[in-house]
């Protein structure tokens, strides 16, 4: 019976052995976001996550699409109160953003292409009724052009009245630079988590990070877990927004060459260190066959990925994030 | 006392020849824990026979003389062994003197308290809980043996004594 | 032997039970070792069947409904693949020297 006594004791201590954890949850860009600190004082974790919820607010109004700030020129006022050939000063932040766009479209052969809020806009308004689908002389006209985008030297003039949309990799690209601030400010062993999209430091424990995938259409389920230290995992799917008209899915992600949304897979899943190349990668990913998804991840390096289509698809060494 | 040193020492090393005879039988290297303890033959004899210091010092040097031959000296499987012999013996004394169990029981409640005593320390060292999944049978396998090594104890300690 | 004796052990095997009945938890990985190393890491989300080299042949082993079970090894009793789907506590196949613990990798979180 003491024996039974000592051992009850000995687990009680050994339950209380666990690496000190610091975690803010807010809520910007539309998305929950949840950020974890590991193995850093109290006091220092309580400055690190004010400056992160400071950093998301800010880029938060600065690519918010509906609303206007005072004194700040964001992407709102771009799309809405600027006059087409009309130019005007922008911060260098939001000047890095936009071309970082526009690189992405250069480099993912127009697959992401900032400049689709017209048609991101008309998709909404059929979603949120949905019932029907556009139809393509709606699309056709709208304008979409980014080659209609001037900016130099954070002048930014628009020669068409087309509408700015950074949705495609907003969220990788902020939380990349959050990531940068944490290493940079002493913080090594973190996990951010913005809407599923993932980002982790060093680990804080013997092991690496264990990150499940979402099963799409079945949320609450994981499909696979992955092991991973110092890299994102980000995931495009059309089961995070979407609609059905007679039986077909009717995803957010707009194809720029076809301003219709494609089907090709239910999810795809990029892991890469950078998180802003990983959401800029899925999302181009998702509007590509699987096939050629695949050719084109295993042409890249340090970059793997994932499918979930009929069934699932790999990357050539997807298996380095996967169980021992 | 010359006779009692030669004594002791020859118990020691009966009680190492049998620990290594064990450590060659395969049977009883997979599974952490399970053993046979056929050298707990002597301890138990000896606790009865001899006294508790006797039995402490053939313990130890007993350990001693493994870890150089077997399992490495001041490895962690020395260390294990070491805690789990020491508890053994201390359990085994205690219970001898304040409680009625027969040289059996004795030598359960020796092998039990190995056990616990390696999975305590197991637990700590390894900061794991889940070690304790192993408890339940290890406990069961510490009856069996318990039984095995006290009986064999009982009867050479009988015929000992009728000689 | 003595009557101390065996209520010693009959003390001892409700502790067993005891402890059997306190750690009933659901764990979501098993891990398989083969002579004391690990040789595979099972995630029980997953459905599967796995095969293991045992030290008598070949030791299969079925994931269904987060549980796990040896469904298949070369032995004379076979008593491990009597041994029922579960998912925690310890499943050992002496003869065939691999033993099945249970743990949980709690996820840090879920990416989507």
């Amino acid at each position: 019976m003491k024996k039974v006594i000592v051992l009850m004791c000995m687990l009680l201590l050994l339950t209380g052995c666990k690496v000190k954890e610091y975690k803010k949850s807010m809520f910007y860009m539309d998305t929950h976001i949840e950020v974890k600190l590991y193995d850093i004082p109290k006091d220092k974790s309580k400055k690190l996550l004010n400056e992160v919820d400071r950093i998301y607010s800010e880029y938060h109004k600065l690519t918010d699409r509906y609303n206007e700030y005072d004194d700040l020129v964001n992407i709102h006022y771009l799309n809405n109160t600027l006059k087409v050939n009309e130019s005007i000063e922008i911060s260098p932040k939001l000047s890095d953003i936009i071309n970082y766009g526009i690189d992405a479209y250069n480099k993912t052969s127009g697959y992401v292409d900032i400049a689709l809020g017209n048609a991101i806009d008309v998709w909404k308004k059929y979603r949120e009724e949905g019932k029907s689908v556009p139809k393509t002389y709606e699309l056709l006209n709208l304008n979409v052009d980014i080659k209609s985008i001037s900016l130099k030297d954070n002048t930014f003039m628009k020669k068409k009245d087309i509408k700015l949309d950074l949705g495609s990799f907003v969220k990788g690209y902020v939380t990349e630079i959050v990531a940068k601030y944490l290493e940079d400010n002493g913080c090594e062993k973190y996990l951010i988590n913005a809407g599923g999209n993932v980002k982790v430091g060093k680990s804080y424990k013997s092991s690496k990070f264990s990150v499940g995938l979402e099963e799409p259409f079945n949320t609450s389920k994981v499909y696979d877990t992955l092991l991973v230290e110092n890299t994102s995992v980000v995931t495009s799917g059309s089961y995070q927004r979407y609609y059905e008209v007679d039986g077909v899915n009717y995803n957010h992600i707009i194809n720029p060459k076809t301003l219709f949304p494609d089907n090709y897979t239910k999810s795809v899943t990029v892991v890469t260190k950078d998180s802003g190349y990983a959401d800029v990668l899925s999302t181009y990913l998702f509007l590509l066959p699987i096939e050629d998804g695949i050719k084109l991840v295993n042409s890249l390096e340090d970059v793997e990925a994932i499918w979930y289509s009929d069934q699932i698809y790999y990357s050539e060494n997807f298996n380095i994030y996967e169980q021992v | 006392m010359n006779k009692k040193i030669a004594k002791i020492a020859m118990l020691l090393s009966i009680s190492v020849v049998l620990a290594l005879i064990e450590s060659f039988i395969p049977l009883f290297n997979m599974m952490p824990g399970i053993k046979l303890g056929l050298a707990n033959i002597v301890i138990v004899f000896v606790i009865y026979d001899l006294s508790f210091k006797d039995a402490i010092y053939i313990s130890i040097l007993r350990v001693i003389l493994i870890g150089i031959l077997r399992t490495g000296l001041f490895s962690i499987s020395f260390f294990f062994s070491l805690v789990g012999a020491l508890l053994s013996v201390i359990t085994m004394y205690l219970v001898k003197r304040y409680s009625k169990l027969s040289v059996v029981g004795v030598s359960i409640s020796g092998a039990i308290s190995h056990s616990i005593g390696q999975i305590i320390v197991a637990m700590l060292f390894l900061s794991n809980i889940n070690i304790i999944y192993y408890l339940p049978i290890l406990l069961i396998s510490s009856i069996i043996t318990g039984i095995i090594v006290g009986m064999v104890s009982d009867r050479l300690l009988n015929y000992y004594k009728s000689i | 032997m003595n009557k101390y004796d065996i209520k010693l052990i009959v003390i001892i095997l409700f502790v067993v039970v005891f402890i059997l009945f306190l750690t009933r938890k659901n764990n979501n990985y098993a891990n398989v070792y083969y002579n004391n190393e690990l040789v595979l890491k099972i995630d029980l989300n997953i459905d599967k069947e796995y095969s293991v080299e045992g030290y008598n042949g070949i030791v299969k082993i079925k994931v269904k409904d987060n549980k796990l079970k040896v469904i298949e090894e070369t032995s004379k009793f076979h008593i491990c693949s009597k041994m029922d789907y579960t998912n925690n506590g310890v499943i050992v196949c002496l003869p065939n020297k691999i033993t099945i613990n249970f743990s949980n990798n709690e996820l840090d979180t879920i990416a989507g």
